[in-house]
């Protein structure tokens, strides 16, 4: 039977809208927006087309698609998921129509180019996430570099110029190491194949990583140099100090899919790539990826209570908040690297939301300083009401998808150590002071003179607006409530990360 | 010399016919740009022609002083594309400053001629007679805006420090003569390798390979060779210096591959650290000091003092042991021509009206100023820096691959490389800052280019787009590789 190639489609989809607006006149601005949220909302009808025709259960790749495409050195076409990247996929097509719809309001000029960027840079996320050749993976890697840079720095807020450089830099960096070691280990796997056929080829990597044929010092080399990459993407500390300048010069939607997404990119890279082609490293390198991820949790949040700016404070927070994903993924336990990913998928979407909400504000006010607001219960009560349920979500609270992510971390880093548990437990409790007191600040309180001066410009959430967080919102309740609809997603990782601990030899 | 020698020739024969009829064409119908265009752009093509009816067998001439092979198919392809891209891109420039075009086309294709000759030299003599053939114009086009002052003192510095470097290199092919006692390159090599099997080198001929590996360093502008660039590039006309940034620069590396590998082959683990530490230092150097330049012109001219140091990565990894390293020279060749040209096209574009500098704040605002000029500068310097699917990211790739493969210093090297090209990616980016995310300047008046440069820039632009998507082309470069099969 002649299958449909649906990761092709998924992944193409937004080119062709993207390829659709570069040849619309850009005085249509409100065709161009329409044409960006319908190929987003394609992709993204597609991406559940594929969620539920997904067989649950089924070890290894699914939806396969393969061709040649530089047969000289064994490079190809293929795409292919597991249930991680199904999930991956449909947060990437969820969260692009909804920035899209986002900026319908704020981005006023350029529509065209903004709106072919975005769909250009939702390419680059779905293929990353799809991409089972090591050659294409950072091809698509690094396709989602140029519109990301773009959309920071032509959109973005007063300093954009600055967060944007120091962006792209800090992300070429670890990607050209990375590209370097892509390429030795498929060297290594011809010298030891004698040809390229399948050099680049994830599942054939995988399998001979898992024989133990690649060899330890080579294995601490490239994991290294993959692990940079992945750890500035994600961001760990210490590679994190773009994050906070590139979310708040970033416009809302940018943010959204910065934290929502981009962020995930480098946990994916590390679960995917990282961890199961190079295990014995992964395991070497241990001890200090953990010890960073505390710093990371610990210093995130305690960093967060001082943030003068409501965008620089959630951005800090997602550092302490990938602090779990890290640590979920290496402490190597089937519960903790089961919470990581729920935790990626919660933080996409918790995340998301709040910078929405934050863009809400910053639409009718321009300004983001927490000490300039105050009141706004009394002024947006709607726009208060979701904000607060963002912010228990973001903290943790039982029943929201936030906790139950967190709560698996801590239970599948209980059995590994105690003393990791428990101390990254604390950071709830930090999580909630800043979290919280941001909120009292924002939200109640007399409403401050620089909003009473704002007269009626302050209006409560348009419905627009509601609707792009309504989604959000409801699949965190959905996934809190039922995290076993996620985790049946999770059991061929389960059994990849449990092959990859093996291959050390336990 | 026989008629059949002829026939190989055709090539050099062709271009040297067209220069001479553009010259002619000019005095019949002086002053008139178009015949003399169209003349230079015809002969040109006559000349592509030739070497592709030529191309899939191997002849000599001269008694095998000159040959034709895939290299030199490829190699002349390349240069005449060059030169047919800067006629195309100098039109516009020069008529406004009141520069003869035909004079202009003239040295060029003499310039590209002698190009051609050292693709095909098979004989250290003939290498050399050419590469004077492709300088000697060279410093001409670089002082060939005789009432500008800058243009003159680049040529000059040009001029004194090309020559010089010639007289090295010279003094260096006379040791290797002397110690070998021929100047064929097959002979030389089968000598070498005898004396290579002996195990160390006499010092004669270290001294030689000393001065050889200074003369050609000189010309490719490698670090610490490379002060002549920056002026020589800055001065010259932009077209100038388009042609100056890929011309010699190529040339010099079909120098590289007949005089290093093809004749010092035996010798490779002799030359091999030298060529490490020069590629390391130009493209550290080059990145570094193209950092800091606020002229787009000399942050393009040091940029590709940058590739040149890419490029001998390539010929290091070679040299390590890795054949794909002379394909992957070829190739990133190929595709900096193409992006490099492209991105001095636009500054050509800019720099139409006299008067108008090459500051990169003269780019504020272009995106929106035209649109398909900025849209093609971006993807020119993305190019450069090395983003995929762009051709200068395969061909960096390619490079890498080779060094990786050579293995021991030189994964250093290659890790080196990496960490430079995304230093590179500041400068570059800083363009497409100005471009996409500034205002253009009150005073900014339209551009026009006019259809000759709308045609070589959709050429530049659709090469770096298919070299991209299409790497296959690799593949041509490789044969073109086995050339040095032995």
């Amino acid at each position: 039977m002649p299958t449909l190639p649906i990761l092709g489609l998924i992944t193409f989809v937004p080119l062709a809208g993207a390829v659709l607006i570069a040849v619309l006149p850009s005085k249509e601005q409100n065709l161009i927006r329409r044409t960006a949220l319908g190929t987003s909302l394609a992709a993204w009808v597609l991406s559940l087309l594929l969620l539920v025709t997904y067989s649950l259960g089924q070890a290894g790749f699914q939806f396969k698609e393969a061709a040649d495409w530089i047969p000289s050195f064994g490079i190809q076409f293929k795409l292919g998921v597991d249930g991680l990247s199904v999930l991956m996929v449909v947060l990437t097509t969820t969260l692009s129509w909804i920035s899209i719809l986002a900026s319908f309001g704020p981005i006023k000029v350029r529509v065209k180019e903004y709106m072919i960027s975005f769909l250009v840079l939702e390419v680059g996320m779905i293929g990353v996430f799809v991409a089972l050749d090591l050659f294409l993976f950072y091809i698509f890697w690094e396709l989602v570099l140029v519109p990301m840079y773009l959309i920071i720095g032509i959109w973005g807020g007063a300093n954009r110029i600055y967060a944007t450089t120091k962006f792209v830099l800090y992300t070429l960096v670890g990607s050209l190491l990375m590209l370097v070691a892509i390429l030795a280990t498929a060297f290594t796997y011809q010298a030891a194949n004698g040809s390229w056929a399948g050099a680049f080829d994830y599942e054939k990597l995988q399998a001979f990583a898992a024989a133990g044929s690649f060899g330890h010092n080579f294995q601490l080399l490239a994991f290294l140099a993959l692990f940079l990459a992945f750890a500035i993407k994600v961001p760990m500390f210490p590679f994190h100090t773009w994050l906070p300048d590139a979310h708040t010069e970033a416009p809302t939607a940018g943010s959204v899919i910065l934290a929502g997404v981009l962020l995930k990119l480098g946990a994916y890279g590390l679960i995917r790539f990282a961890v199961p082609l190079y295990p014995f490293a992964a395991h070497t390198f241990a001890g200090p990826i953990i010890v960073l991820s505390l710093i990371a949790i610990v210093y995130g949040a305690v960093v967060s209570i001082v943030q003068p700016d409501l965008k620089r404070l959630i951005a800090y927070s997602s550092v302490s908040h990938m602090g779990f994903v890290t640590l979920g993924i290496f402490v190597f336990t089937a519960t903790a690297l089961q919470g990581a990913i729920l935790q990626m998928l919660s933080h996409g979407l918790i995340t998301g939301g709040l910078f929405l909400l934050v863009g809400v504000v910053y639409e009718r006010t321009h300004d983001r300083s927490i000490a300039k607001m105050g009141g706004l219960a009394a002024t947006m009560p709607l726009w208060s009401t979701v904000f607060g349920f963002f912010i228990l979500a973001s903290i943790g609270l039982p029943g929201l998808s936030g906790f139950v992510g967190e709560f698996l971390v801590f239970v599948g880093s209980f059995a590994f150590a105690p003393v990791i548990a428990v101390s990254s437990i604390i950071v709830m409790v930090l999580a909630a002071t800043y979290l919280l007191w941001m909120f009292q600040r924002v939200a109640f309180g007399a409403v401050s003179d620089f909003l009473t001066g704002l007269g009626d410009h302050l209006t409560d959430m348009s419905r627009v607006e509601l609707l792009t967080l309504a989604p959000l919102a409801a699949l965190i309740v959905l996934f809190g409530l039922f995290p076993s609809l996620i985790l049946d997603f999770l059991s061929p990782v389960q059994t990849f990360l449990a092959a990859a601990g093996a291959a050390v030899g336990g | 010399m026989n008629w059949s020698d002829l026939g190989t020739l055709a090539p050099i024969v062709v271009a040297v016919l067209t220069a001479a009829a553009v010259l002619i064409v000019d005095m019949a119908a002086p002053g008139r740009r178009a015949p003399a265009i169209a003349t230079a752009l015809v002969g040109l093509t006559v000349v592509g022609l030739v070497v592709l009816s030529l191309a899939g067998h191997t002849e000599t001439a001269f008694g095998g002083a000159y040959v034709v092979d895939a290299l030199t198919a490829f190699l002349d392809l390349l240069f005449v594309a060059i030169a047919a891209l800067t006629i195309l891109f100098a039109a516009d420039y020069l008529e406004p400053r009141g520069l003869p075009i035909a004079e202009f086309a003239a040295i060029l294709i003499f310039a590209i001629t002698g190009a051609m000759l050292i693709a095909g030299s098979a004989d250290l003599l003939l290498l050399f007679v050419a590469l004077e053939l492709m300088v000697l114009p060279g410093y001409l086009l670089a002082g060939f805006a005789r009432n500008d002052s800058y243009s003159t003192e680049g040529a000059i510095k040009y001029f004194l420090l090309g020559s010089f470097s010639s007289a090295i290199l010279l003094f260096g092919l006379a040791y290797v003569w002397g110690l070998t006692g021929s100047t064929r390159v097959s002979d030389v090599a089968a000598a070498l390798a005898v004396a290579a099997a002996k195990g160390s080198i006499a010092p004669g001929l270290a001294m030689g390979l000393a001065f050889m590996t200074a003369g050609v360093a000189f010309k490719m502008a490698a670090v610490p060779f490379h002060y002549w660039t920056p002026d020589a590039y800055q001065g010259s006309p932009t077209p100038v210096t388009a042609y100056l940034s890929v011309g010699p620069k190529v040339g010099a590396f079909a120098i590289a591959l007949r005089l290093f590998v093809g004749a010092l082959g035996p010798l490779k683990a002799d030359w091999l650290p030298v060529v490490i530490v020069l590629a390391a230092l130009t493209m550290t150097l080059g990145n570094l000091v193209a950092i800091t330049q606020d002229n787009v012109k000399r942050m393009l001219a040091y940029s590709s003092i940058a590739h040149t140091g890419y490029i001998l990565v390539g010929l290091a990894a070679y040299a390590g042991g890795q054949r794909s390293g002379i394909s992957a020279i070829l190739f990133y060749g190929a595709a900096y021509t193409f992006m490099n040209m492209g991105a001095f096209a636009v500054v050509t574009a800019l720099q139409r009206r006299p008067g108008v500098t090459s500051q990169i704040s003269t780019f504020a605002g272009l995106g929106r100023r035209d649109p398909w000029l900025g849209f093609l500068m971006a993807l020119f310097l993305l190019s450069l820096t090395g983003i995929p699917p762009l051709a200068g990211f395969w061909a960096k790739a390619y490079v890498i691959v080779a060094a990786i493969q050579a293995g021991g210093w030189l994964t250093v090297l290659a890790v080196l490389a990496m960490l430079n090209a995304a230093a590179a990616a500041f400068y570059y980016l800083r363009v497409i800052v100005y471009m996409y995310m500034r205002e253009p300047a009150e005073t900014a008046q339209p551009l026009s280019p006019g259809i000759l440069f709308r045609v070589g820039l959709a050429v530049t632009g659709i090469a770096t787009l298919i070299f991209g998507f299409f790497p296959a082309i690799l593949d041509v470069a490789g044969k073109a590789a086995d050339v040095f099969k032995s």
